[in-house]
């Protein structure tokens, strides 16, 4: 799959409604086929406008969309090889699951029998067997959903555009769904393009990711890549739990903190420089006072001013001097040490997981 | 604390069920009370009259035209089967079923554009506007239409110049124009409503899976729309089949329908027997379309 054309190409891609709004500024993406790809970014970036004009639902107002090689332009959506899962899942309420599911082939005029047959297949494959007569009002939101899904993989699209999909499930429900698709995916090996606002639900789902902010790309890249390195502070605090200390470029490869306390990070700003250093609460370590940190790790001292328990981990708030203060996650594993509100403490962390990043 | 809470949800559960029932009663009555000045109303000034109207039928008449309520028979329900009766009735529902068609081909374009227009401020104007009409009074509309279709009028002087059409007052067409013109509103607006309440994004999924513009229109539209087709279909049908204004002030005495015929019955012919069997028939008639439309038309409504 590596030498194939790419599945979706956007072109400087801009999408304005009216005069003065624009969803989507200057997009340039290319998408692999067979790729699990998100679009994740808060409500109002673009995410969804962006994935509509590669349905056929909007058209760009420049720019061009082409979907494995072929440009698009103005074609209308029943002419494109991409079938969509809408948010909402926009079932047909006049028609029961079999009738909803085959909608698509009996548009495309597939004959009878095997619209029956694939509908069947469909129904097995998003495990809804023995549904099929029921009218879509009378499912549960899980069912409904799966029959969204099964409703456009039945077309056997090349390209699957899903609209933040789980965004109406529970919790429990959700994570399932996200194995689920996940497992589809892989089974029938086609591209998926992925909008949602979750970004865990990204990290956990996708090959690539490509975060979106106001109508722009902020970054594109694998789950690690955008996690581990985020290129601007936009990412840094939207995918993860991000700890932001100002600071001061001191030497290549160095920052002072508002307390004058000089810590290395990776940072690739000129002497002077006033950044934001990132941490990950979860890459600190807490160690009582007296203990010495290892000499290739970074320490600072502090107080404890805040414990809460997540189940699973326990953060600490630590004040840091000045008014500076950092988030500590600590797991939750047998012999875990508790601290106390007021514990004088030395946090330590290997220089690699401190970024400074410039406004 | 705990064996109190306990005690009491025993208690709870045991009393539930008839407290529940008799908060339901209590409901229902309620409702009933709300409703009462409504079912008084009705059974006055609707049911009451109705029976009337129905005794009538099987009255007599005396020299005078009187009715009386002797010598009962049933020569008035007999005499339904009379040839111009026939005559007046089919011509009478040919134009309401026609009348319904035409109101529907052209309220369904209108309320569609209305109800996709973006802004609810433009949809609402545009809804207003097709209200105005019902400001002034429905005679003074009709008799507007009578100048405008009389010999002098813009109309029929648009036909001589054209060589279309000749004079247009008190022909079947004038009083067809006039029933369209009149119950247009009625069909519009539960059209309206049923397609401002549409889900667009069906269509789109339409659109998406394969569906052309007109199949998704056809596929998924106009079944969504369905309540909407019906009972503006209903609104406009009942009211024309009994129409009597315009029959009477654009037809004059050469389109007699119904609604005329009953009039005549009532007034000049001073015949209440036979009036009576008439409307009864027509409501008989009308009950029982109603009911088979609703029927075959799902309850969505």
């Amino acid at each position: 799959m590596t030498d194939a054309t790419p599945a979706v190409i956007l072109n400087g891609v801009t999408k304005r409604f009216g005069e003065d709004v624009v969803a989507v500024n200057d997009v340039d993406l290319e998408i692999q086929d067979g790729e699990f790809f998100s679009l994740l970014g808060p409500s109002g970036c673009g995410k969804t406008t962006t994935l509509r004009m590669i349905a056929g639902l909007e058209f760009p107002t420049e720019g061009s969309v082409s979907i494995f090689g072929e440009e698009m332009g103005l074609r209308p959506p029943n002419k494109r090889p991409v079938n969509t899962v809408f948010q909402s899942y926009a079932l047909f309420p006049h028609m029961n699951v079999a009738d909803n599911v085959g909608f698509g082939l009996r548009m495309q005029k597939v004959d009878d029998s095997k619209v029956r047959r694939r509908v069947g297949e469909a129904i097995d494959l998003v495990r809804l067997a023995g549904m099929e007569k029921r009218s879509s009002k009378e499912l549960s939101g899980g069912e409904q959903q799966r029959v969204a899904l099964a409703r456009a993989l039945v077309n056997r699209p090349k390209v699957l555009l899903l609209d933040e999909p789980l965004g109406a499930l529970d919790l429990k429900l959700r994570q399932t769904m996200q194995l689920e698709l996940k497992d589809i995916q892989h089974e029938i090996g086609i591209t998926f393009v992925y909008v949602t606002h979750d970004q865990g639900e990204a990290l956990t789902m996708s090959d690539r990711i490509a975060v979106m902010k106001d109508g722009q790309l902020a970054q594109v890249g694998s789950p690690e890549d955008v996690y581990e390195s985020p290129e601007n502070l936009f990412v840094a605090g939207f995918v993860g739990e991000m700890c932001l200390l100002p600071a001061v470029v001191a030497d290549p490869g160095s920052v002072t903190l508002n307390g004058g306390e000089v810590i290395r990070a990776r940072t690739s700003s000129p002497r002077g420089e006033p950044v934001i250093l990132t941490i990950r609460p979860e890459k600190l370590h807490i160690s009582p006072t007296a203990s010495k940190a290892p000499p290739n790790r970074n320490a600072l001292k502090g107080s404890i001013l805040r414990r809460t328990f997540y189940g699973e981990s326990m953060v600490y708030e630590v004040h840091i001097g000045m008014s500076d203060s950092i988030e500590v996650r600590v797991e939750n594993v047998p012999g875990m040490r508790r601290w106390d509100v007021g514990d004088q403490v030395i946090i330590d962390f290997h220089p690699e997981a401190a970024m400074a990043l410039t406004e | 604390m705990t064996l109190l809470d306990e005690k009491r949800d025993s208690q709870e559960e045991a009393v539930s069920p008839k407290l529940e029932r008799r908060a339901r009663q209590k409901e229902s009555w309620r409702g009933f009370f709300h409703a009462a000045p409504a079912y008084v109303y009705l059974t006055f000034f609707f049911v009451l009259p109705l029976l009337v109207i129905f005794v009538f039928s099987f009255g007599s008449r005396s020299n005078t035209g009187k009715p009386l309520l002797e010598n009962w028979n049933l020569d008035s329900w007999t005499r339904l089967a009379d040839p111009l009766v026939r005559t007046i009735a089919v011509r009478s529902l040919t134009m309401a079923i026609a009348n319904t068609v035409l109101c529907l081909f052209i309220a369904y374009p209108l309320a569609y554009w209305i109800a996709t227009r973006a802004r609810p401020r433009t949809r609402t104007l545009l809804l207003v506007a097709v209200l105005i009409p019902f400001w002034s009074n429905f005679l003074v509309r009709t008799y507007a239409w009578r100048m405008l279709l009389d010999s002098d009028g813009y109309i029929t002087q648009f036909g001589a110049l054209t060589g279309l059409w000749g004079r247009m007052l008190f022909t079947q067409p004038a009083v067809f124009i006039g029933l369209v013109y009149g119950y247009l509103p009625f069909m519009v607006l539960p059209l309206y409503a049923a397609l401002e309440r549409m889900d667009w994004s069906l269509v789109e999924a339409g659109r998406d899976l394969y569906a052309s513009g007109s199949k998704a229109f056809r596929k998924i539209t106009l079944p969504l729309s369905k309540p909407g087709i019906i009972a503006g279909s209903i609104l406009v049908f009942i009211p024309s089949l009994g129409a009597y204004v315009t029959p009477d002030i654009l037809g004059g005495a050469k389109t007699n329908l119904l609604g005329n015929l009953i009039v005549t019955q009532f007034q000049a012919a001073r015949n209440w027997p036979f009036g009576s069997a008439l409307s009864g028939a027509i409501l008989i008639v009308m009950l029982v379309t109603t009911l088979i439309y609703f029927r075959t038309g799902g309850r969505t409504i």
